[in-house]
């Protein structure tokens, strides 16, 4: 990431290059998928595909490598902080547990 | 601070602005705050969509690979093609090439389109063949259409809400009414819609497979 404001941005080579990877990881998903893994590894390997595409998408395609440090350190750790108290600490991570839809 | 707002400040034309240390217009800065907010209420969904799905026995995996799978994957190749054009659109506006940069937007709005007509003629089929919010034609778990729908409708909501958005910064840009940098915030929402779709695809899609 740069230290000062916007310095360079990659060429369309690149943006090219980082879509076709995109489109390829989404192959190997559906590859993945219909080796036909047990649930949880298949969730596991799916959100780890997901992650780096997002991370990378996050970096290049909305340009956060190239604008300044602070932005990645306020937005980054703190969404993703909000996100797992949210999620497993908070204690409206277990009232869905108690709001089925079904019986 | 610059010699000419020190004068102003002193002056008492203005208050003394210092230079924001995230180094970009304020429009932008918001932008990003605003997705760090959209990225929570997404992980919420979907976390909560796997709640459902972990509560429910019966849970139901209904998408064969023809025509469910197929057409995710063709919604996935039109979004993601959709940054690439909205890349170019960004570019050729921070070089002042207007006519290139809403040419690009246009190419982009068109793709968004599209996904939101894959979309909802995949809504449309799942209706005709008896899914709902709450039911489930196989028998399964009525969550799964509860789930589906709410995660793939407030997805499809956003891509709908960013083709217009999109459209109106075009017009406005076009019209020397806004300028390159309304057009790089309004892109980074975009490039955040289509992320989004990277978790949502193999979370709703994949691991719904039969």
């Amino acid at each position: 990431m740069a230290s000062g404001a916007v310095e360079h941005e990659p060429n369309m080579g690149t943006y090219i290059a980082i879509w076709a990877g995109f489109l390829a990881i989404v192959g190997i998903e559906v590859f993945i998928t219909y080796r036909h893994p047990e649930t949880k590894h298949l969730l596991f390997i799916l959100l780890i595909l997901a992650a780096i595409e997002a991370f990378v998408g996050l970096l290049y395609f909305m340009h956060m490598k190239y604008e300044r440090k602070i932005l990645f350190w306020t937005i980054v750790p703190i969404t993703i902080f909000v996100l797992f108290m949210l999620d497993h600490v908070w204690a409206d991570a277990y009232r869905l547990l108690y709001l089925r839809l079904t019986p | 601070m610059s010699e000419s707002e020190l004068t102003m400040a002193a002056a008492g034309h203005g208050a003394a602005m210092e230079e924001s240390p995230y180094g970009m217009q304020s429009k932008k800065l918001a932008m990003w705050l605003f997705i760090a907010s959209d990225a929570v209420t997404f992980t919420v969904a979907l976390v909560a969509y796997g709640f459902l799905r972990i509560g429910s026995p019966d849970w139901t995996r209904p998408f064969q690979f023809w025509p469910s799978i197929a057409n995710g994957l063709i919604m996935t190749f039109v979004l993601l093609s959709s940054s690439l054009t909205m890349l170019v659109a960004v570019r050729a506006a921070k070089s002042g090439d207007k006519h290139k940069s809403v040419q690009w937007i246009g190419f982009t709005i068109l793709l968004g389109i599209i996904f939101a007509g894959l979309h909802l003629r995949e809504w449309f089929h799942m209706f005709a063949d008896g899914w709902g919010l709450f039911k489930n034609p196989t028998g399964g778990s009525a969550d799964f259409g509860a789930a589906f729908f709410s995660v793939t409708g407030l997805h499809l909501l956003h891509v709908i809400s960013g083709v217009v958005a999109l459209a109106v910064i075009a017009w406005g840009y076009n019209r020397g009414r806004l300028d390159a940098n309304h057009v790089e915030t309004t892109s980074l929402y975009w490039h955040f819609v289509d992320i989004v779709w990277m978790f949502v695809f193999p979370l709703m899609y994949l691991m719904n497979a039969q």
